[in-house]
Order: C-alpha cells, then sequence, then structure tokens
C-alpha cells in the first residue's frame, strides 16, 4: 500500500504516529533526565548534576530488602504459572473436549477483573480458611493474576507449531517423554520464554493485590516504593525507575534476540 | 460408525469410552484447573456471598441475605460518583487512547523491518516497564516545576505555575499512557492480516489513500480496535494505583472506594458489594459493546 500513497496520507500517519511515540517515551525519558538532577526537588531542566540519587537508593533500607522480596515472589509466581500452564496449553490446543471455550474464558478472566476484586478475594478467602497469610497468601495472589498470560503465549506458540511432528517422532520409536523434549519443547521456547516473562514482570510490579496481602512485616518493591514517592519530594524514585527501565530494556531487546517473543505476542 | 443402529443394551458403553478419552485431557488440566478453581473461582463466590451478609459495622441487623450493601453502593453520594467516575474516565481515556494509538499502528505496518522492531521494542519495553515507573514520570512531567508548567507559562498560556496533578485530567493522560500498549498491539496484529492486494486493488481503481482507508483498512482494522479497545476499558474501570498516585481523595476511582472499605473502615460486606458491582458492571458494558459492534458494523469479534 505505501510504494503510491497520497503525500497528505504519509505525513497524517507520519506526523500522527511519530506523535503517538514521542507521547509514549516522554514520561520514561524525563524520567531518566531528573534523575541526574541535583536539586532536592524534581526539577526540569535541572540546574545542576548529580549521583547522589543513585546512591540513596542504597541508603534506603526498605527498597533494597523489598526488591528482594519482590524479586522471590515473582520468580516463583512464574515459575508456578508457568509450569502450571505447559500442560493445560497442551490439552487446549491438541484435543478437542466440550466445554473447552468456557475453560479457556475462565483460565484467562482474571485480566479482565479488576486487580482490587482479585485481591480482596484473595485475601478474604484466608481469612475464611484461617492463616495462609504472608508469603502463601502473596503466592497465590500474584499466581491467580498471571497464569493467565503463560496460557495464553503457551497457546500462541502451540497453535503456530506442528503436530504432525511429534508423531513423526513417535513413529521413530521415541518414548513420549523423548519426544516432548525434543521436538515439543523447542517449539514451546518462544510462549515459554514470553510467558514467564510477563508473568515475572507483572507479579514483580504488583500493587493492587499485594496490598491486601501484605502482613506482619513483610513488604514488596511496588509497596516501598509508592510509600517513598507519598513521603519524599526528592528524585530517588527517578534514579529506582531509571534501573528498573535499564533492566527491563536489556532482557526484552535479549528475549527478542533469542527467541522472537515481540512476533510470537503480535501474532498471538 | 452407525451411532443410531447401535442395539439399546450397548447405550452405556460409549460413556465409559469417553471418560477414558477425556480422562488424559482432564490430568493435563488438572493443576492449574484445581489451582483456579480453589483460589481464584471460591474466593470470587465467597466475596459475592460475603456482600450480601450484615456487617459488624452496621448498627441495624437485617435478615440475611440483605441486598443492603447494593442499596447503600448507588445511594451514597461518594461512592456513586466514584462508580459514574470510573466509567466516564475509564471511557474517555479509551477514546483518546485508539486516536493516539491508531497512527502508531499503520506507522508500525509502513515502517521497514528494523524500524519496526525497534518501535516495537519500545512499545514493549513500556508494556513492561512498572506502572509505578510510569505514573511516576507523569507526576514528574506535570509537576509544579516540570517541564509542561514551564512550556505553558513560556508561551504565555499560565502567568504562574498551576497545579495539573492530584486531578481528574491527570489520571486520564496517566491512564491513556497505561493502555496504549493494550491497543496498539491489537490493532498492529489487526492490519498485518490484510492482505497488501486489497490497497493495490483499491488504488488501481482509483481510491485515494484517504478512500483506501476509509473503505478498506479501518473495516478490516475493526477486530483488532475491538480487542484493544475493550482491554483498555477494563484497564480502566480497574483503576488503582494510577487514581491514586494522580488524583486526590475527591477524585477517588471506584477501586479506591472498595479498597477504603477493607483496610480503613473493615466493613467488608459493602467493599464485597463495590467489588461486585464494579466488576459486573465492567462485564455489561463490555458484552454490550461487542453486541453494538457486531450489528452495526457486522465484525466478527
Amino acid at each position: 500500500m505505501s510504494r503510491s500513497d497520497d503525500p497528505s496520507y504519509r505525513m497524517a500517519v507520519g506526523v500522527l504516529g511519530w506523535f503517538g511515540m514521542a507521547f509514549l517515551v516522554f514520561p520514561v525519558l524525563l524520567t531518566i533526565v531528573v534523575s541526574f538532577g541535583g536539586s532536592v526537588f524534581i526539577e526540569f531542566p535541572p540546574q545542576s548534576f548529580s549521583l547522589k540519587w543513585y546512591a540513596n537508593i542504597a541508603e534506603v533500607q526498605q527498597i533494597g530488602r523489598a526488591v528482594l522480596i519482590s524479586l522471590g515472589v515473582a520468580l516463583a509466581t512464574a515459575a508456578i504459572a508457568t509450569v502450571m500452564a505447559i500442560p493445560a496449553a497442551l490439552a487446549i490446543t491438541r484435543h478437542d473436549f466440550p466445554g473447552r471455550g468456557t475453560l479457556v474464558a475462565f483460565l484467562v478472566s482474571p485480566v479482565t477483573v479488576p486487580m482490587v476484586a482479585i485481591g480482596i478475594a484473595v485475601s478474604q478467602f484466608f481469612v475464611w480458611i484461617g492463616g495462609g497469610t504472608g508469603w502463601f497468601a502473596l503466592l497465590v495472589g500474584h499466581t491467580v493474576l498471571v497464569s493467565a498470560y503463560p496460557v495464553r503465549t503457551l497457546v500462541a506458540s502451540l497453535s503456530l507449531s506442528n503436530p504432525s511432528l511429534e508423531e513423526a517422532a513417535a513413529s521413530l520409536g521415541a518414548t513420549r517423554w523423548v519426544a516432548f523434549r525434543t521436538v515439543v519443547l523447542p517449539q514451546l521456547m518462544p510462549g515459554l520464554v514470553s510467558g514467564f516473562l510477563f508473568a515475572f514482570l507483572i507479579s514483580f510490579d504488583n500493587y493492587p493485590i499485594s496490598i491486601f496481602l501484605v502482613k506482619g512485616g513483610l513488604t514488596t518493591m511496588p509497596i516501598e516504593i509508592f510509600n517513598y514517592i507519598s513521603q519524599n519530594l526528592d528524585p530517588t524514585p527517578a534514579a529506582f525507575s531509571t534501573i528498573y527501565v535499564l533492566i527491563v530494556s536489556a532482557v526484552i531487546v535479549l528475549a527478542e534476540r533469542r527467541f522472537g517473543i515481540v512476533s510470537l505476542s503480535v501474532k498471538g | 460408525m452407525n451411532a443410531t443402529a447401535a442395539p439399546a443394551g450397548q447405550r452405556a458403553a460409549p460413556s465409559w469410552r469417553r471418560i477414558g478419552r477425556y480422562l488424559p485431557i482432564l490430568c493435563l488440566l488438572a493443576p492449574l484447573l484445581a489451582f483456579m478453581a480453589i483460589f481464584y473461582g471460591a474466593p470470587m463466590v465467597l466475596l459475592a456471598e460475603e456482600s450480601l451478609r450484615n456487617s459488624p459495622t452496621d448498627e441495624v441487623k437485617r435478615p440475611e441475605p440483605t441486598a443492603y450493601h447494593y442499596a447503600r453502593t448507588f445511594e451514597s453520594a461518594r461512592t456513586f460518583r466514584a462508580l459514574t467516575r470510573t466509567f466516564r474516565l475509564s471511557a474517555i481515556a479509551t477514546v483518546i487512547a485508539l486516536v493516539v494509538c491508531f497512527p502508531i499502528a499503520l506507522l508500525l505496518i509502513r515502517a521497514g523491518p528494523r524500524l519496526r522492531t525497534g518501535l516495537l521494542l519500545v512499545i514493549f519495553v513500556s508494556l513492561a516497564a512498572s506502572l509505578l515507573v510510569r505514573n511516576y514520570g507523569w507526576l514528574v512531567v506535570l509537576a509544579d516545576q516540570g517541564p509542561v508548567n514551564r512550556l505553558l507559562i513560556a508561551i504565555g498560556v499560565f502567568a504562574q505555575p498551576e497545579r495539573l496533578v492530584y486531578s481528574e485530567g491527570a489520571i486520564v493522560v496517566a491512564l491513556v499512557h497505561y493502555m496504549m500498549p493494550f491497543v496498539i498491539l491489537p490493532i498492529y496484529g489487526a492490519l498485518l492480516r490484510i492482505p497488501p492486494s486489497f490497497g493495490e486493488a483499491s488504488q488501481s481503481l482509483g481510491g485515494s489513500s484517504w478512500t483506501t482507508f476509509v473503505r478498506i483498512v479501518w473495516p478490516l482494522a475493526l477486530p483488532g480496535v475491538f480487542g484493544g479497545t475493550i482491554l483498555a476499558f477494563a484497564i480502566g474501570t480497574s483503576a488503582f494505583v494510577t487514581p491514586l498516585m494522580l488524583g486526590a481523595p475527591q477524585t477517588a476511582m471506584i477501586s479506591q472506594v472498595a479498597a477504603e472499605q477493607f483496610l480503613v473502615q473493615q466493613n467488608f460486606p459493602w467493599g464485597s458489594a463495590i467489588v461486585v458491582v464494579l466488576t459486573v458492571a465492567t462485564l455489561i458494558i463490555v458484552a454490550l459493546y461487542g453486541a453494538v459492534l457486531r450489528k452495526v458494523f457486522r465484525v466478527a469479534v
């Protein structure tokens, strides 16, 4: 279509499209600039240059501890959700059974249900059955929230793969396990990686569910960062944001290079 | 082979065979299904049940089940305003997000492979970057000494810095930003599926690019538009962190009011009723929207 486009159309798409992209990156770029400012208040453009807000991240002890807790919770959550999603995705894509559509709708519904509802429901549930607070409740709440993502990405990558390859492996004498490991698993990799990655990131960043489930000294990164932002005006959160965005960018670029997660998510 | 010809005595056999056939599928589904039934299905049902009970904070004890907390949700001025505000701001932000994102999807489809991957990576990073980080970015952008205030003073719109944050406007801007990747990707996906020959055919018949857009690109992109706007609207109605960070008490959205009932007022039945109203209202609006789109635009969504 683009070869002989009207100049006015090409102009409109270019200007509006790039304006939209600018809107998308603007707050993040600005945060990066502000993180190097010397003033104790957020200031743009910064009048002086300083790295002290980066040093300050290490000074604020709750943040370090909360980041470690969130890393643990997010890793465990993503692992549990992904492991449960593999057989479920195989059942959904490779077999036909009554009620499949309803089942899929149920499994992916946590994405559209308000997060606060999930947080409240899970915390009430643990009150009702008694006990189960702290780590366990946090893991359960997060797993409920994120499990839809690996299901979706695994279903997407399985739908693109070819089941007859498995049959070929079986007819060549491979056992089920060998066929799974050597034929199915490599085809699953993009879905596995992007499902795990999104489950991890969504858990790591969650505030609305965690706020109902953290009890007795347990805290998470978003809760501590949120508290810091509401109690302090200095640019320490900007420094933290900069590091966060750099790490996430590196991970996403690597995952795209190795596994092509971007193209998978667009097709799926 | 011929099911109708099977003798009556063998009727029971197929059902056993069917169980045998579905057993491996059930085993594959069991871990996730059991987990979700116990820790998601059951808690949601319990939440709905809780909403029909008396609260220890109620002075009058009513016979259970009671719809009192539902009535209260609509009668309390603050709660009802938060509810309507939630749906109003979500609808506004969804429309703005669509207007901002459609050109981005068009830009993606027209870009060369390298630029396209680069832009997609940027969109993915903003999808993956923490919501707190992105909302904090808007706190910076809209700050009293921030760039927007500086610019508006420089061009003479404001005489002095104005408070831009902690308002409905700030919430809408941040919501639009939050929604963007969820709107861009489905529309881009729909555009990818349009065969290039359609556009070429339109042009060879003398249609301008604008005509091609109106007659071909937009109608064929509608399933993506539908998918993206549904997600965006759901993001808006369940927004919690964004209004908490960029809004004020007088711009509270419904999730905040529900959370307050649990965390501050300790009125669990009322909080549960608010959550049920929000969830059901969202699902109904989404279903109605889909029905209207199917009827009016004849889109298969």
